[in-house]
Formats: structure tokens, C-alpha cells, sequence
């Protein structure tokens, strides 16, 4: 986690953007974690899950590591898919 | 006059801040110009009138700081570390595209020059 990130951005009196998620279940039994919550910043405590974050269409598996803490979730699940050529004579 | 610091040669006639501004990655102007200050050298003195032992308190202040291929291996080593943990920011450095949301349909020039896994600067 960069310094830099978390003074430049965000007024720290809000702490950071958080969406209440099952946490404690999954800690539990292990089971990934569904949600459309993007924009939720990644916490220490998230270390170790599993997220199914959703990208627009389907939801992308991610594991959590150490190194992710304080970026937020929507940035592991790519939301473009890269252009490819395919060749098709006939539609 | 070329004045020999930490390797590097700097002209003679450049006054101290500048001439440090101009060879080491790291150092602008302000950080320059604090560090001239803290040594005790006049605004206005040129390189060529360095004495060995102010050359030798410079290198020393200089030693202690990022600057330089240290520096440039920390901002490849943050952008490899964006790269292994599959952030869009990382995703973006390998294709050679601009990070921050820039349009890429035209230009993208500077981008496509530098952002890399080994980043050029």
C-alpha cells in the first residue's frame, strides 16, 4: 500500500469506503464472497478470501493478497475485453 | 571546467542547483536549491568554484537520498508489483496504454514511449 494514495485522496476523518459485506461468514466456511461493489476499498481483514467481483457481465474470481490492500475491488475485474481479430468468411 | 559528483560530470559554468537539476533523476530545482542552502552556498555560485571539500559535503548529502537508479528501480519495482497482482493499473503499463483514463483513440504518444513493465524514463 503506497503512502502517497491514502494522504493525497480521500479527507481521512471519513476513513475508507467500505460496503458492509459478509466477511465473517466467509472467514468461516471459506466461500467466496459475491458482490457488485466495486468501488470498496480493500481492508487488511480481507486478506485471504476469495471475491467474485462483478465486471458488467459476469463475476471474476479474485483472491485477496496482502499486496492489494487499499486499492479498491473493481481494479482486479476487467471490465474490457481486449480486441481480437477473427476470421470469418462466411457470417 | 567540469566538476566530477558521484561519477557524473557537470559544466563548470552552471550554477550549483541547476547543475544538479540537470544530472540526477530525482532532484528538481526546490530540492536543489534546499539542498544549496543547507550547505551554506550563495544563490548565485557556479560549479567551477566548488572547493573539495564542498564537493565532498554534497556527495555526501546525495549518497543518502533516492535519487537516480535507485529511484528508477523503486518505480519499476511498484509498477512490476501492480503487473504480478493483476491491477487494471499494471494491465494497462503492459499494454503500453495510458493509466488514468486518457483517450487513446488518437495520441496516447507518451504512453505508448514509456509505460512499460520496465518503465523508460
Amino acid at each position: 500500500m503506497r503512502a502517497s494514495l491514502v494522504s493525497l485522496g480521500r479527507s481521512s476523518w471519513k476513513g475508507p469506503f467500505v460496503v458492509p459485506l459478509p466477511i465473517a461468514q466467509a472467514k468461516k466456511d471459506g466461500t467466496p464472497i459475491r458482490t457488485n461493489a466495486r468501488s470498496c476499498t480493500i481492508l487488511p481483514q480481507f486478506v485471504g478470501l476469495k471475491f467474485q467481483i462483478h465486471n458488467g457481465r459476469d463475476y471474476v474470481q479474485v483472491q485477496i493478497t496482502e499486496n492489494m490492500v487499499g486499492s479498491k475491488l473493481g481494479e482486479f475485474a476487467h471490465t474490457r475485453k481486449r480486441w481480437s481479430y477473427t476470421q470469418t468468411k462466411n457470417k | 571546467m567540469v566538476v566530477h559528483i558521484l561519477g557524473k560530470a557537470i559544466r563548470g559554468k552552471y550554477r550549483i542547483n541547476y547543475g544538479l537539476t540537470k544530472t540526477f533523476y530525482g532532484i528538481g530545482l526546490e530540492t536543489a536549491t534546499k539542498l544549496c542552502s543547507k550547505l551554506g552556498f550563495y544563490p548565485d555560485m557556479r560549479m567551477h568554484q566548488l572547493t573539495e571539500q564542498q564537493t565532498m559535503s554534497i556527495t555526501k548529502e546525495l549518497s543518502e537520498m533516492t535519487i537516480d537508479s535507485k529511484l528508477l528501480n523503486q518505480v519499476r519495482e511498484n509498477i512490476r508489483m501492480k503487473r504480478e497482482i493483476g491491477s487494471y493499473v499494471g494491465i494497462r503499463h503492459s499494454m503500453g496504454l495510458p493509466v488514468r483514463g486518457q483517450r487513446t483513440k488518437t495520441n496516447a504518444k507518451t504512453a505508448r514511449k514509456l509505460n512499460r513493465i520496465e518503465r523508460k524514463m
